[in-house]
C-alpha cells in the first residue's frame, strides 16, 4: 500500500503511524507528486495531529532526541526519496533504539546523515548570508535556499532582532517568515519567538528608503576596502560564497560608486 | 570629514588585523538587539577569501608610534581619520540589524597616549552596551601600555580581548617595533588570564556575577617580517597557549607596506604557504595533542612546503604505522593523517557496535587519500604501496603542473 500525505511533517508522521497500526507501507509519497503505479494500491492519508504527536514522542523516547532532529532535517531537505529513507531509518531505529545513531555508516543511516549534514550546512550558511534591507517600517530579506530551511532559521532571527519587524522571504517556495517585534515588545511575556510562516507569492515592488541606500553603499565600500590586494584569491572566495547566492548579497550588487574622497 | 571617507580610511587601515572570529560565547537577547552564538557566524567573504564576521575597524589611525612594519606608523604620509564614538556605534548597529556583521572588532592606533586611546574605546563600548543594549559580539584590542584599570573596564564590556605579540621573539620586536616592550605585553596578557579565571570562578557561585571577556583572549604575530624560524614561532605559540590560556594565536603573512632596510623588500609576495603550514601546525597543537618539538626540531626548523605537518610527521615515524582502526585508542587515531577529531570520534562510536571496514572508513569522514597508507581495517592494508618513506612521499606530493617549455 502506498501512502499519500499532504506534504506536512505531521502528515508524514501520520503515515508512519498507519504503517505500524494499519497496513505496512510500500512507499510514502507527497500527494501532489504521486504517480500511480499499476500494481500497488494507494490511499490518501488525512493528517492527524494527535497521531503525529504520538509518533514524534515515540521517536524521542524509544530512539532519541537527536534521531527526531535528524528525521526533521531530512524532511525539510529537497532529497527526492526522503520519505522512503525516513521510513527505513525509523523501522531500523524502533528495532535498535538509541543505538541506531552509532551505526553511522549503515546503509539505512548514512544517507540520512549525509542529507541532514547538507541541511545543517545550509542553515548555518544563511545565518550569515541573509541580508536585510530597511523598507521603511519593516526589514525585508530574500533567499532561494536549496532546502526548506525557513523554520530552522526563524528562531535565530527572532531572538537576535527581537525588537524589529521583519520578513524573510523564500523566493523558491513562495513562503515567508513574518515576525512583528513592535507589538511583542509591549507585552514582555510574549516577547520571544512569535513568528509564523505564510504564503507569500508576490512581494510587489519594495520601496527602500534613502537611508537604506546610504548604508548599502557604506557596506559595499567597507567590503571593498577590507580585502588585501596582494592576497587576492577569488577561487577561495567562491568556495565560501558560491555564485548562485550572490544575486541577493548587497556587497555583490553593482550599485557601488567609488568614493575617492 | 564624512562617515564614508572615514570608513574608507579606517577599514583600509584595519585590514591587516587577522582575527575575525565571533565564536566562544553564547548569549541570548535580553530585551535589546543582538545575541551571540558559541559556534560563531561568518557573514561575508572578501576578495582575498578571508571571512568577514565582525566590523573590523580602527577607531583612529593617527598613531604616535613608529613600528616599522605598520602602514599607520607616524612617519608615513597618509590620510588620518578618527571616528566619533557615536558615529561608530551607530554604524555598528545599522550594519548589525541588516545582518551584515556579527559584531564589532575594535582596534585603534595609539592616539596621544595609550590611556587616552583606551578610554575612547571604552566610550564606544559603553555606548553600544548601555545606550543601544547591544548584545552582539565585541572584540577589543588592548592598546599596549594602557593602564590595567582601563583594561579591566573594557574587559567587562567586551567578549574577547587581544594583545598583539607582533613578533615571535623579543629581539625581533625590539628591532621592528622599538616602542613596544614584550614584558608590558605579557603583563597585559597575564592580567586578562587572571581576571578571566576570577570572574569564571565567581559565576560558579553567583549566577549574576558580571562576565569578563567570556570568549577568552587571543593574539597575533606577523610571519616573515623577521628572520625567526618556524620552530621558534611554534614554540612561542605553544608557550602562549600554556601560559595565558589563549583561545587562538593568529599568524599573519607579512605584506610589505614600508620601505625599510630591516624588512623584506616592497616587492616581496606575502609568505602565504608558510602561513598556511603554520596554521596547520597550530591545529595540531590545539586539537591533536601535538607538541611543537614533535612537529619540528632544531635540525629541521622549517615546515615542509610539500606536505602538511601531520603527514610529514607520520612519514618520519613510520615505525608507528600502520595502525589498526578497530583497536587504536582515540589518541592513536588522531595521529593518523587524514583522520581528525570528528572522524576519530565516529570511528570509536561505531566500532562499539560493528567493526569498521575499509569502505566504511570513507563514510565516517576520514580523508582516505591520505589515511590509506597508514591504517589497517580488520587487518586489511588498503594502501597499494609498500610502507616506506620515499615511496609514500612520492605518491603524496602532488606533481608540479606541467609547463610548456619555452623555445628560447
Amino acid at each position: 500500500m502506498d501512502y499519500l500525505y499532504d506534504g506536512s511533517f505531521e502528515g508524514l508522521l501520520t503515515c508512519i503511524y498507519y504503517h505500524y497500526y494499519r497496513e505496512k507501507a510500500s512507499g510514502i509519497y507527497q500527494q501532489e507528486y504521486y504517480q500511480p503505479a499499476l500494481m500497488t494500491d494507494s490511499t490518501e492519508v488525512i493528517t492527524d495531529p494527535m497521531l503525529a504527536a504520538r509518533v514524534s514522542t515515540a521517536i524521542e523516547q524509544k530512539i532519541s532526541k537527536t534521531s527526531l532532529d535528524l528525521v526533521y532535517r531530512v524532511f525539510v531537505s529537497s532529497a527526492a526519496n526522503k520519505e522512503f529513507l525516513i521510513l527505513h531509518y525509523l523501522r531500523w531505529g524502533f528495532r535498535l533504539g538509541a543505538k541506531v545513531d552509532l551505526y553511522y555508516s549503515h546503509p539505512d543511516v548514512y544517507p540520512l546523515q549525509k542529507i541532514a549534514h547538507k541541511v545543517t550546512a545550509e542553515v548555518h550558511r544563511f545565518l550569515g548570508l541573509l541580508r536585510f534591507a530597511d523598507a521603511g517600517n519593516f526589514l525585508y530579506a530574500v533567499l532561494s535556499p536549496d532546502h526548506y530551511i525557513l523554520p530552522l532559521i526563524a528562531d535565530h532571527f527572532a531572538d537576535r532582532l527581537a525588537g524589529e519587524r521583519w520578513i524573510i522571504h523564500d523566493r523558491k517556495r513562495d513562503l515567508a517568515v513574518v515576525y512583528d517585534g513592535h507589538h511583542a515588545a509591549e507585552d514582555s511575556a510574549r516577547y520571544q519567538r512569535q513568528w509564523y510562516i505564510t504564503d507569500f507569492p508576490h512581494p510587489g515592488p519594495l520601496l527602500f528608503t534613502q537611508k537604506e541606500q546610504y548604508y548599502q553603499k557604506l557596506w559595499q565600500l567597507y567590503f571593498d576596502k577590507i580585502g588585501i590586494e596582494s592576497r587576492c584569491n577569488p577561487r577561495l572566495q567562491a568556495q565560501f560564497v558560491p555564485y548562485r547566492y550572490r544575486g541577493d548579497l548587497v556587497e555583490f550588487k553593482p550599485i557601488f560608486i567609488k568614493n575617492d574622497g | 570629514m564624512d562617515t564614508m571617507t572615514k570608513l574608507e580610511i579606517l577599514a583600509g587601515a584595519a585590514k591587516y588585523d587577522v582575527s575575525c572570529s565571533s565564536s566562544g560565547v553564547s548569549r541570548n537577547n535580553q530585551g535589546g538587539i543582538g545575541n551571540a552564538k558559541s559556534f560563531g557566524i561568518c557573514h561575508a567573504w572578501s576578495s582575498d577569501g578571508r571571512c568577514i564576521s565582525l566590523l573590523k575597524i580602527l577607531l583612529s589611525n593617527d598613531c604616535i608610534y613608529d613600528c616599522r612594519y605598520c602602514v599607520n606608523r607616524r612617519s608615513n604620509d597618509i590620510r588620518r581619520a578618527s571616528f566619533l564614538p557615536q558615529e561608530l556605534a551607530d554604524l555598528t548597529i545599522q550594519f548589525y540589524r541588516r545582518n551584515y556583521i556579527e559584531g564589532l572588532f575594535l582596534s585603534a592606533a595609539v592616539e596621544i597616549s595609550p590611556d587616552y586611546t583606551m578610554e575612547k574605546i571604552i566610550l564606544v563600548l559603553t555606548l553600544l552596551r548601555r545606550e543601544y543594549s547591544f548584545q552582539g559580539y565585541i572584540h577589543v584590542k588592548v592598546i599596549p601600555g594602557a593602564d590595567p584599570a582601563l583594561i579591566q573596564q573594557a574587559g567587562l564590556l567586551a567578549d574577547r580581548m587581544s594583545v598583539n605579540i607582533e613578533q615571535p621573539t623579543e629581539q625581533s620586536l625590539q628591532l621592528l617595533a622599538p616602542q613596544k616592550k614584550l614584558p608590558v605585553l605579557y603583563a597585559s596578557m597575564a592580567q586578562l588570564k587572571e581576571q578571566i579565571q576570577i570572574h569564571k570562578e565567581d559565576r560558579r557561585h553567583l549566577r549574576h556575577a558580571p562576565r569578563f571577556v567570556p570568549a577568552g583572549q587571543s593574539t597575533q604575530m606577523i610571519v616573515g617580517a623577521s628572520a625567526d624560524s618556524d620552530l621558534t614561532i611554534l614554540q612561542t605559540t605553544q608557550s602562549l597557549y600554556q601560559r595565558f590560556n589563549m583561545k587562538r594565536v593568529y599568524f599573519s603573512a607579512y605584506v610589505p607596506v614600508n620601505e625599510d632596510s630591516r624588512l623584506p623588500a616592497l616587492a616581496t609576495a606575502p609568505p602565504l604557504l608558510r602561513e598556511h603550514r603554520l596554521y596547520q601546525s597550530d591545529w595540531l597543537l590545539r586539537f591533536y595533542h601535538f607538541k611543537a618539538e614533535e612537529i619540528l626540531d632544531p635540525v629541521q626548523a622549517y615546515l615542509d612546503t610539500e606536505l602538511d605537518p601531520k603527514t610529514a610527521w607520520a612519514i618520519r615515524h613510520l615505525e608507528l604505522f600502520p595502525v589498526e582502526i578497530n583497536r587504536a585508542s582515540y589518541e592513536e587515531l588522531l595521529r593518523i593523517p587524514g583522520i581528525g577529531p570528528k572522524s576519530a570520534q565516529r570511528i570509536i562510536s561505531q566500532r562499539r557496535v560493528a567493526a569498521v571496514s575499509v569502505d566504511e572508513l570513507k563514510k565516517l569522514g576520514a580523508v582516505f587519500k591520505r589515511a590509506q597508507y597508514f591504517v589497517t581495517c580488520k587487518g586489511v592494508y588498503p594502501g597499494h604501496h609498500p610502507l616506506d618513506p620515499m615511496t609514500i612521499r612520492r605518491i603524496m606530493v602532488p606533481e608540479p603542473p606541467t609547463v610548456q617549455l619555452s623555445l628560447f
